[in-house]
C-alpha cells in the first residue's frame, strides 16, 4: 500500500488528500514475504488462495509457508478485512475445513508481530504480513492489487 | 476408553498453555479437539440414557499431517466417538490420505487424493465431527447422524478440480470408493440386528460441486453419494437375502456476512430394496430432509443460532400415516417425521476453548435411531432437548 501511495501522490488531489486524512491514524498493512520469494506482486484473489491455504506453491514450484496472528488479534483482522475482504471467521472455517478433512494444512499462528517477521525472515517460502514502516532486510512486502 | 483419558490430558495440557498448535517442524502439523455434551431430554433416548441426564456424547481426535514437498501431503486422523448406544467410543481412523497436486497455478488447481477420504458431502459432512465445525451442538438432520456411516467416507480415491476467475471459484471432487457400513447401518434399514451382514456391493461413487463469490459470502454446492449393499443372512437363520441401492443428494446454500450467516441445505434419498420384504415390510421410500438456519454473531466470540428443519422417511407420505399401516401398528406415524426447531449459544471463551448451550422442541421421532428405541419401546411425538457442550482444541 505504501507503493500505492506513493504512485498516486502526482494524482488526483481528491485521492491525495483522502490518503492524508486516512495516513496519520493507520500504519501501513502488507503482507510480507521472506525476501528469496520470486514474486513482487499478487492479486486479491492469488493472495486469498495462499492465506485460505488452497495454493500451496509459489509460481516456481517452491512450498509456501504461512504465518498468521491468533484469530482475535486486531491486526489480523484487520489484514482479512482491509487486504483479502475476509472476516476472521471465514479464513478459520477454510482453514478447519482442511485441516480436520485431511485435505490441506493451517498456517503456522505465532503469537505477536514481532515473532512472525522473525518468522518470515527466517523461513524459506514465507509469506506473511505486517503493520510496521520499517521491516527487516531479508523481509519485503509484497503488493496486493 | 485409555485412548480417550490419555487424549483428554493432552488436550487439556495443550489448551491450557499457550500452544496454539503442535508445530513439529513447519511440515509436520499435530491438530486435536475434545468435546464433552451433557443432555436431557423430556422423552425418549437421544445419545444414551437422556431422559435422566445423559454425558453419553463425547468426540475426541487426533489428526497429524507431512508436507512431503510442495505437491504432496500425508494425512490421518484418529477418531473417538462415544454416542449413547451408537458408538462406545472405540478409536477409529476417520482418514488417511495422501493428497497429490498435480496442477497449481492462480486460476487452476487440480489434484488426486487416495486412502481413506471423508465425502464432500454438503457444508459439514467432511468435519461433521468436529464441534468447532458444526452449526450446533447436534448436526441439522439433513446429515442422518443415525445411519452416519452410511455417507461418512469412503476407502478409494479421489480427483478434485478448482478453476478460480475473476467472477468466484468453482471446485469439483469426483470419487470411487468403498463405504464403511456398520451396525448402526443395520439397523436404520432394517429396524432391527439380524444375524446378517451388510456388506457394499461393488464402488460407491460421490460427487460434489462448489462456487463460492471471490469474497466467499456466497456458496452453493451440490453433492452426491451412491451405493449398493448387499444383506447377506448367516446360514440357517432363515433371512432372505437381498440389497439395497440408494443415492444421497445434497443441495447447499451458505450467505455470510459480517455479524449473521445463512445457511440452507436440501436433502434427497431415493433408495430402492430387493428382495427384503419378508423383513422390512415397506415400500420403497424417497427419504427428504431440509433445514433453514441463521447465526447472528452478538460479539465476535458470541453466537446466537436459530434453526428449523424437516425430515421425512418418504416424501409423499409426510405425515408418516401411510408407512404406519405398513407395520400394521407396530410404528407409530410419529417415526417416520420429524419437524425440529433448535435454538442456540456459541461462546468461544478462547479461540481453543468453546461452550455451547441449545434447546430443541421436536414434533416425531423420525431422527431417533431404533438401535435406542428398539421398535415396540415407547416413543413420544413431541419432546425436547436441552445440551450444553465443552470443547477443546489446538
Amino acid at each position: 500500500m505504501r507503493q500505492e501511495a506513493n504512485r498516486k501522490q502526482a494524482g488526483s488531489c481528491f485521492i491525495l488528500l483522502g490518503l492524508l486524512a486516512w495516513l496519520p491514524g493507520a500504519l501501513a498493512q502488507d503482507l510480507v514475504v521472506n525476501a528469496e520469494v520470486p514474486v513482487a506482486a499478487l492479486s486479491r484473489n492469488e493472495a486469498r488462495l495462499y492465506l485460505t491455504m488452497r495454493l500451496r506453491n509459489w509460481p516456481d514450484g517452491s512450498a509456501v509457508q504461512v504465518f498468521v496472528l491468533p484469530d482475535d488479534h486486531p491486526v489480523h483482522e484487520r489484514i482479512a478485512n482491509q487486504v483479502l475482504g475476509l472476516y476472521p471467521y471465514q479464513l478459520r472455517r477454510v482453514w478447519d475445513r482442511l485441516v480436520f478433512s485431511g485435505t490441506g494444512q493451517a498456517p503456522v499462528t505465532v503469537q505477536t508481530p514481532r515473532e512472525l517477521l522473525e518468522r518470515v525472515a527466517s523461513t524459506p517460502g514465507a509469506l506473511g504480513y505486517a503493520e510496521t514502516a520499517t521491516l527487516p532486510g531479508d523481509v519485503r512486502p509484497i503488493e496486493v492489487r | 476408553m485409555r485412548f480417550q483419558a490419555l487424549s483428554l490430558l493432552l488436550l487439556l495440557g495443550l489448551a491450557s498453555g499457550r500452544a496454539l498448535a503442535l508445530e513439529l517442524g513447519e511440515r509436520l502439523q499435530l491438530h486435536g479437539f475434545a468435546s464433552q455434551s451433557v443432555l436431557q431430554t423430556s422423552a425418549n433416548r437421544y445419545f444414551g440414557d437422556s431422559e435422566k441426564i445423559s454425558t453419553a456424547f463425547s468426540e475426541i481426535g487426533l489428526n497429524l499431517s507431512y508436507r512431503l514437498d510442495a505437491r504432496m501431503l500425508l494425512a490421518a486422523q484418529v477418531l473417538s466417538r462415544r454416542a449413547g448406544d451408537m458408538y462406545d467410543g472405540e478409536p477409529t481412523l476417520d482418514y488417511g490420505l495422501l493428497d497429490l497436486r498435480l496442477v497449481s497455478s492462480a486460476s487452476r488447481i487440480a489434484g488426486v487424493r487416495l486412502g481413506r477420504i471423508k465425502n464432500p458431502l454438503g457444508l459439514y459432512n467432511e468435519t461433521r465431527d468436529v464441534p468447532f465445525t458444526r452449526p450446533g451442538i447436534f448436526l441439522p438432520l439433513v446429515y442422518f447422524d443415525n445411519i452416519r456411516n452410511q455417507f461418512l467416507s469412503s476407502d478409494g480415491m479421489a480427483a478434485y478440480a478448482t478453476h478460480q476467475g475473476a467472477s468466484g471459484r468453482v471446485d469439483l471432487t469426483l470419487g470411487l470408493g468403498r463405504p464403511l457400513l456398520d451396525t448402526n447401518v443395520e439397523w436404520i434399514w432394517f429396524n432391527n440386528d439380524y444375524d446378517a451382514m451388510l456388506v457394499p456391493e461393488g464402488l460407491a461413487w460421490f460427487l460434489s460441486l462448489w462456487y463460492s463469490t471471490p469474497d466467499e459470502r456466497l456458496r452453493l454446492g451440490l453433492s452426491s453419494v451412491g451405493s449398493d449393499m448387499n444383506f447377506k443372512p448367516e446360514l440357517g437363520s432363515g433371512l432372505p437375502s437381498g440389497s439395497i441401492g440408494f443415492i444421497y443428494t445434497l443441495a447447499s446454500l451458505q450467505y455470510n456476512a459480517r455479524d449473521w450467516s445463512i445457511s440452507a441445505e436440501y436433502a434427497r434419498v431415493p433408495s430402492n430394496r430387493r428382495g427384503l420384504s419378508a423383513i422390512v415390510p415397506l415400500p420403497d421410500q424417497v427419504i427428504e430432509g431440509y433445514y433453514l438456519q441463521g447465526s447472528y454473531r452478538l460479539r465476535a466470540n458470541l453466537e446466537w443460532m436459530i434453526r428449523y428443519e424437516e425430515g421425512f422417511s418418504d416424501k409423499d407420505d409426510r405425515s408418516g400415516e401411510k408407512l404406519a399401516s405398513y407395520t400394521l401398528g407396530q410404528m407409530p406415524a410419529a417415526g417416520f417425521f420429524s419437524r425440529i426447531w433448535t435454538s442456540g449459544l456459541r461462546w468461544d471463551l478462547t479461540p481453543q476453548l468453546m461452550l455451547r448451550l441449545e434447546y430443541q422442541r421436536h414434533h416425531g421421532t423420525f431422527i431417533l435411531s431404533f438401535r435406542e428405541n428398539p421398535p415396540g419401546s415407547p416413543m413420544t411425538r413431541d419432546w425436547d432437548v436441552w445440551a450444553a457442550s465443552v470443547s477443546a482444541r489446538f
